[in-house]
Formats: C-alpha cells, structure tokens, sequence
C-alpha cells in the first residue's frame, strides 16, 4: 500500500485544521476571551505536524480505493482528536472522553452534546463547535481536493470515500472543479441562510453559529433550549435551509446550469420533499391540539421534521412530550435520512429507494419466476453492483446498530434511551427521546459506551465501510509492506 | 446563471467516444495536459474502470445518440473525437456531433476501402481529422525502409515535407562547415531546423558550425532530402526487397507504398481467404499462404536474404519472437509493430530494431492537433508540432493581413534569436526561404523555435 501519500495527505488535513483553528482565535479576539490562546496553540500544533509530515512529497501519487478509505477514517479520527484538544486543554470540558465525543459529534454533523449548560462555555468554543459541522458537512477532503493540486485521477477514491450517498459521481470532468462546485454552492447558500437570519434580527455571532449548524446538518445550539426561544421567522427561516440542506447538491448543479427540468425529476429529490410533507400532515393533525394554534402547531411540525429528517437535530420544542404517533414517525424519518449527495446524514432517500424497489422485484418474481427486471431510478436501470452494495449497507448498518444496542443495554438505562442514543448517533442526528431527548444530553453514559456512540457517529458519517476497513488486519500489514523500487532503473 | 466554462481552467472540453487502445492512449495522455475530458463507451465497466483510474468523466452509453451526447455536454464540447472500432459508427458519432455542437470533429477510418476517400469524406462531412493509425503506421515503416540509416523521419506539416534526423559521422564534409555554407554551397533547398549537441538543442544561425557527432534535423521533401543525403556522402541505402509478416490492413497499405518505391514485397499469411485477396489488390506483391512464426518456412523464403522484416500480425508476442528471431538469422533490417503499449520498459530493452506502435502514432497526431488547437483559442496558430522532447516547436502560422512582417525581407527584420522561419507554402508550393524572401498576405509559414507561447506571426520579432 502507498503509505507516503496517506501520510503526504493527513498532513495537509492537519495543515487545514490549523489554518481553520484561528478562526476561533479571532473570535476569542473580539470578545476578549483568554480561551482563544488554547485554539491559537492547537492550531500552530497542527501545522507544525502537518508541515512535517508534507515536507517530503511522495514519488508515488498513485492510490487505490483501500487508500482512499483509510486516509479519510485517519484524517477524521485525527481531525477530531486535534480538534478536541483546545476543549480539553482550557478545561471547559474537562474530560477527556468528553471533549472528543463533543468534537466527534461535531464533525460527522450529528449535533449530540455531552454539555448540560451551552451556554457556560466561551464564545470561542461555541463557535469551533459549530464550525466543526460546517467542515464536517460537506467533507474536508472535498475541501483538499478543492485546494490542493494533486496529481493524478485517482482522487475520486478519496471524494467517494467522504462523500454520502450509494454512488458517488462527478458534476464536471475533473475533479478539482467538481469539488469547488460543491463548495461554492455551500458556501453561497451559507452566505444566504446568515442575510436571512441577519434580516430577522439576529445577532451576528448566533445568525453565524446557527448558519454553520444547518449548513451541514449539525445540530449544536448555542442556547440551552436550541432553537426554542427564537422567533416564529427566525425559525421558519432554519426549517427552510435546513431542508435545502438536505437536497442532493447535483440538483442545485442542475439548477445553476440552467437544467431545470432535469433538477426537478430527480426521483430522490422528489421523493425526498413528499416524505417531508406527508410527515408534516401528520405530526401537524397529531400535535394541533396541544398547540397554541394552527399556525404555532404547522411551525412546529415542519421544523422538528425538517430538523430529524436531514439530521440537523435542532429543537424548537421537547418532542419527546409529543403523541406517540408523532415521535414514532420522527424514529423512522431519523432512519431514513437526507438525499446522497448533500450534508445529511442517515441511511438516505435513494438507498431508501433502491431497497423498497428490490422489494418489488422480488415480489414480481414469486409471481413469474423466470422474470428479468432491473431495479431503475429515473427510467434508468441501476447497476446491479449499486443494488447489492446498498443491501450490504443496509445488512451492516443493522449489524453496527444490534451491538451498539447490546453494548449500551448494560447501563441499565429504558430501552427508548439506549435505542435512540444508537440510533441519533449512527445516523448523526443529534437528539433521541427520554434521557438523550431533546431537553437532555448524553453526558450520563459511561466512558465505554460514549467510545461507542463515537464510533457510531463516525461510521454514520463515512457510511460504514470506510471505517470498518481500518479494522480489516491486512490493511494494516499492507500499510507496513515496502514497495519495490529497483536501485538502477 | 453560471458560465459552463471555468475560466481559471484553460484546458478544452473534450468528449472522447470509444476506450480501446487508442481511446485510452489519448485519455492517458490529454487527461495529463489538464484537458476535461468525458469518455462514452457502451462497456459500463470499462467506463468505471477508466473513470476510476483518471481525472475524468465517464459515461455509458452509445456515443452516436443524440441525448447520450447531449448529456456528456457536447453543446459546449470543443473536441469530438471518436475511436470506437467501428468505422460507421465513428462517422455517424461524428456527423452527429457536427449537428449539435460547434465542436471540431476527429474520427478513426481505417478500413481500405474507405483511406482513398479519406480527404472526400472529412471534407464533405465538415470533420477536421480522419485518423487512419494503419495507414499511419504503414507511411512511417516505408519511411524507415526508404532511409534506413537515419535516425527518425517524420512526416512535416501535413505531408508536404518530411523532418529528417540524423548523426554526422566522423570525417564527414558536414563536420566544421557552417549552416549558411550548407545552405550557399552545397543544398539551397534543404533546411535544417535543429541541431541536438550533447543533449542541447539548438535552433542554428547561419554562423553555427557543425561537427561530428552533432544529430541534426533538416526539412525537406523526400526527393531533395535524398539527393542531400547521397550529395554528403550519407548512405541512405534503401532497401531492395522485404518480407511481411502478416496480411492485416497495416501490410496492406505498407506493400501498397513499398511496391511505388520499386521495393519487392513478400506477404506471409495464414489464412488462405486473406491471400487470395491480398493478390488481387496488390499485384506487383508476392502472397505467401503459411504460417509466418515457422521458421522452416521463413528460411525457406529466404529471409536469410532478405534486406529488410517487417513484423505486422496482430499478436504483440509473435511479433516481438519474430523480430528477435530473424535478428539472429539475417541482417535484415527489422521493423517491429506493437499494437499494445503495455510494458513499454521491457520492450525498449529487446533489440527489435525499429518499432512502430500504430497507437501511439495516432493518439500524437490527435495530441498534436489539441495542442494547437489550445494554443491556437485566442491566436491564428495553424498547427503545433513538439520536437525534442518538447524543446522545440514548430508553429504554422497563417498570415491574413499585411503587417510588420509581410513584404519585408527576412534579412531585414530583427527576428528573435533561436528561431527559424523554416519554409513558406505558398498556393500549394513550399518554399524555403532564404534572406531575400519575404512573407505575402496569404502565405502559411512554418516557424521552428525554442521559445514557447508564441500566439501570432508578429511574435518572431524581437
């Protein structure tokens, strides 16, 4: 295996990190906050270790899909532990264990926090926090690739690696570009969500904060109550986003390309939007008469099910007091999930798709055995490769969810709890119900079982197969193997 | 709404219909000069395998559907190349394009019955290349044949010249003698473009002096350039007979031409259908029906006589234990055809005398053209040839309007140093220029320079 350039490429994930962590800074900077001297010494950490190990570049820039997988779960795992340090070291989470699972869930976009007090904590630190999701939303090796001039095509391995969704393809012929369209596009409708929230009357550093938390389908707050306090608009306006948040991007691709009537037959984006409003109806009839009026219980519907379903995990309010039909169909939007190809989280709509239409298949051939049929989306008939490995993903994601399940059983904690701490994990949502609800947070799990929910979190985010590789023994004996290069050509 | 173009991106859009050897060659090729390229194959995987392997996008399909081309975006596609193995079906991928996008179109034509009419068809269906990596490969064994001492001849500036290079040997005339010399004395109609001394590449002036040892590269037709040769005392020695070795395509046009140049050919086939064409269409041409690997029979055909082997069946390996076999039995000259370009390292090492990859000359005559064509975006630029690893270019400019540099004398103008107007084409006629000509509006001029980025004629001057 090409070690030199999984190496050659955590290092400049490192670099980036460092460059990232002086935001921070500046924002301790403005408030006057000795915590930011925490960020700023993380941060030269960072890019001394990322310039030592980019110093020597490799000869061989070839790498394989086994390559792409280990460099993305190494650079999230170290993405992470670099990340948590400034938490851990300036004591505003004091343990350890705690400051990565906080970390952790801020990068792979889930939202869940082990903080009882938000707003006890600096304004530095509530900003890396919701920073972390906006990194972690669209990917940070997309951002590499965006900016790094690597050599070679081989670098779809890695995008594939990061990025959601059962097939990963590309918006323009290279790469490179690919990456930068997905980043503008990010960054523009980031851009536009702050105007809006700004407009509202917002102040600027909560309109930034929550801007980062939707754009990549976090979920920190930085009040207590989430989102609850803020008004009706403000809240309109991050149901809104949120769901845009949730779109797969290639439709907006399509969009800015003038291709509008191919965006708008995008089956999963269709599907997408119909299950969003079917959930609304019901939670909206389920909750109307515990509400304040019409118009009280439709925000509340459409933000709680914009906010589960692209597993944002905002709150505007503690659904786990809701009817039991209403936090039943929330349990099943979380395993559903956003579109692939956008920053949510989840199983996602096409996999959705593609499992419920093998279904049928399978049905039609009880009735005519000989049969021939493909699965198809779009008119277009699904490559059996694709179809195979999204029920391959869905059998692993049920096996991942049994022993994390079985894991955190031993805490003695309602079954509800364990089940949707696992399930608003994987799925890096953010809140589950009872004592991980959304009025709750997760910092009464042991030590092991919060190892476990951070695992859960990150292999929700690299979708499995990524992170499990890192557990595959010859990976690491290949890691280890010399090359051969003869001494005189 | 967006431009689909990025501007910080330079390179041109490129839909390539067909990932055979050819296709992949260009792929490998233009994807490394930053071009964005998007590849149609009807092979799902193959397109998965390629896409997967270079920085480009893939799409499955049949390249002459009209929506298949839509969605690889040939309304703001620049190049059309189409190199499928069908030669229908790349004129239809073609006449297709044309209709939809303002794109130039290339496609690959190989069959003979269609080469005469090459010229025919690309004007008529409006393509701007017919690519022919046969028949390519063919015209560069006969050259090889014609001189089998020089080093490299390469047809020039669409076939109307050749660019020959060659090595002084020791006590030559040519060994400290000035290029004006040359040029006064002994050849007025040859030009020489470069001289490689000791890994230098220099562009001469006319006080450069020769020495032995020196590789110089000269323009000229293939007449004059051997009259030169001879006139030096540079054995050119063309050979007399040969022997081929398979009767594909490649040997078919290869015979053709030897047979015009008064050389006696000799065809070995297996199949006995193919002879029995092969005799019809080649007259002049011995047809042999065996098998060509036997080594009685080669012996019996006198290979131990022959001048010169051309290995041209369709298997890489018979032709690579051919070439090394008859290496060992005669002093034939050997020409080897390698159709896959895999293990290029271990090829280079085997003595196979000179070898011939039909890919590889077709995917440099399409490289050729997009270079020119990148370079020629916001210039009039004809064609751009690279020489010498790239050292070197040589431009073809056409001249529209009077300016600074028509009407005037050459020796009058103060030109850059390393550059060389290398001949003039005027109406169909070439012309080497000497000090008293000068450009006329209308003309094609042939530049051969070291500096690089030259985008109009008025750029030579200093």
């Amino acid at each position: 295996m090409n070690s030199s350039i999984i190496r050659f490429i955590l290092g400049n994930v490192l670099k980036i990190e460092g460059l990232l962590l002086f935001l921070p800074v500046i924002v301790s900077g403005i408030y006057a906050e000795h915590e930011g001297f925490y960020f700023a010494a993380v941060g030269v950490a960072c890019l001394l270790f990322g310039f030592g190990m980019t110093r020597k570049k490799p000869a061989n820039q070839v790498f394989y899909l086994k390559e792409g997988c280990i460099t993305t779960s190494l650079s999230w795992i170290l993405l992470s532990f670099f990340g948590s340090l400034p938490f851990y070291l300036s004591g505003e989470i004091p343990s350890f264990t705690d400051a990565v699972f906080e970390t952790v869930s801020g990068f792979t976009t889930t939202g869940a926090s082990i903080l009882s007090n938000v707003e006890g904590l600096s304004h530095c630190a509530l900003f890396w926090r919701s920073f972390t999701h906006w990194i972690g939303g669209m990917g940070v090796l997309v951002f590499l690739i965006a900016v790094i001039p690597l050599s070679g095509g081989s670098h779809i391995n890695l995008m594939r690696a990061e990025s959601p969704g059962p097939s990963v393809g590309k918006l323009v012929p290279k790469i490179r570009y690919t990456a930068r369209i997905l980043y503008m596009i990010y960054l523009a409708m980031t851009i536009v969500e702050v105007i809006f929230l700004l407009f509202g009357g917002m102040k600027v550093f909560d309109a930034l904060t929550i801007s980062f938390g939707t754009a990549g389908t976090g979920g920190f707050g930085i009040r207590n109550d989430s989102l609850a306090s803020y008004s009706p608009y403000l809240q309109w306006v991050v149901t809104i986003f949120m769901v845009l948040f949730g779109v797969n991007f290639n439709a907006y691709y399509l969009f800015l390309f003038g291709k509008m009537k191919k965006a708008l037959m995008m089956e999963e984006v269709r599907v997408y939007f119909l299950i969003l409003l079917a959930s609304t109806g019901i939670i909206f009839l389920n909750i109307l008469n515990t509400c304040a009026g019409i118009f009280d219980a439709l925000t509340k519907s459409a933000f709680q099910v914009g906010s589960i379903m692209t597993s944002t995990g905002y709150s505007s309010v503690d659904f786990d007091l809701w009817p039991q039909a209403s936090k039943t169909i929330l349990i099943l939007l979380m395993f559903i999930g956003a579109c692939a190809g956008s920053t949510g989280g989840g199983i996602k709509v096409s996999r959705i798709i593609i499992l419920i239409k093998t279904i049928v298949k399978e049905l039609n051939s009880y009735i005519h055995p000989k049969i021939i049929r493909k699965v198809k989306i779009e008119g277009k008939p699904v490559e059996h490769e694709v179809v195979r490995s999204t029920n391959v993903y869905f059998i692993t994601f049920m096996v991942i969810f049994a022993a994390s399940l079985l894991a955190l059983s031993f805490e003695g904690k309602s079954f509800a709890t364990n089940f949707t701490a696992v399930l608003a994990t994987i799925n890096n949502i953010g809140p589950g119900l009872d004592m991980v609800g959304p009025a709750q947070n997760f910092g009464h799990f042991t030590v092991l079982s919060k190892y476990v929910l951070i695992f859960d979190m990150l292999a929700g985010r690299l979708e499995l197969f990524p992170l499990l590789i890192l557990f595959h023994p010859e990976a690491w004996k290949e890691l280890y193997t010399k090359r051969f290069t003869k001494s005189n050509g | 709404m967006l431009k689909a173009k990025n501007p910080v991106n330079p390179g041109l859009s490129i839909i390539i219909v067909g990932c055979g050897k050819v296709g992949t060659t260009l792929i490998e090729q233009l994807s490394k000069e930053g071009h964005d390229i998007t590849i149609i194959d009807r092979n799902a995987r193959k397109v998965q395998e390629i896409a997967n392997f270079y920085d480009i996008m893939g799409l499955a399909g049949n390249g002459a559907s009209h929506n298949v081309q839509l969605e690889a975006g040939i309304e703001s596609a620049d190049l059309f190349i189409a190199v499928t193995n069908s030669d229908e079906l790349n004129l239809l991928c073609c006449t297709v394009a044309k209709q939809v996008g303002n794109c130039a179109a290339i496609a690959r034509v190989r069959t003979p019955d269609y080469s005469s009419e090459a010229g025919y068809l690309r004007e008529k269906l409006g393509l701007a290349m017919i690519i022919n990596p046969e028949l390519e490969a063919s015209k560069e064994a006969a050259r090889i044949l014609y001189m089998p001492t020089v080093l490299e001849v390469n047809s020039f500036a669409h076939g109307q010249a050749e660019l020959i290079k060659f090595k002084i040997p020791k006590d030559n005339i040519l060994g400290d003698i000035s290029v004006a010399y040359l040029g006064q004395n002994i050849a007025p109609d040859i030009l020489i473009c470069a001289i490689e001394r000791k890994g230098e590449v220099y562009i001469p002036s006319g006080e450069f002096h020769m020495r032995a040892g020196d590789i110089i590269s000269f323009v000229a037709t293939r007449k004059i350039a051997r009259d030169f040769l001879e006139k030096i005392g540079f054995k050119t020695h063309q050979v007399k007979n040969t022997m081929i070795i398979g009767g594909g395509r490649a040997a078919y046009y290869l015979a053709k031409q030897l047979s015009t140049m008064g050389i006696s050919v000799k065809i070995i086939e297996k199949e006995r259908e193919r002879c029995e064409e092969l005799s019809v269409l080649l007259p002049k041409a011995i047809i042999i029906n065996g098998d060509g690997t036997d080594p009685e029979l080669l012996k019996e055909e006198g290979i131990e006589y022959m001048e010169s082997f051309v290995a041209l069946t369709g298997i890489d390996e018979e032709n690579i234990l051919l070439s090394l076999h008859v290496e060992q039995v005669s002093n034939a000259k050997v020409i080897t055809k390698i159709n896959h370009f895999t293990f290029k390292d271990v090829i280079n090492r085997l003595d196979l005398g000179s070898v011939v990859y039909p890919r590889y000359i077709t995917s440099e005559a399409i490289i050729a053209y997009v270079r020119a064509k990148k370079n020629s975006m916001n210039s009039n630029i004809e064609t751009l040839y690279h020489m010498f690893d790239h050292r070197v270019e040589a431009i073809e400019f056409k001249v529209n309007e009077s300016s600074k540099v028509t009407n005037i004398p050459l020796m009058k103008m103060s030109l850059k140093k390393n550059l060389l107007v290398s001949f003039i084409n005027r109406n169909g006629s070439i012309l080497i220029p000497s000090g008293q000509d000068s450009i006329q509006v209308g003309d094609t001029v042939m530049i051969v320079t070291t500096h690089t980025g030259f985008k109009d004629i008025l750029d030579i001057l200093e």
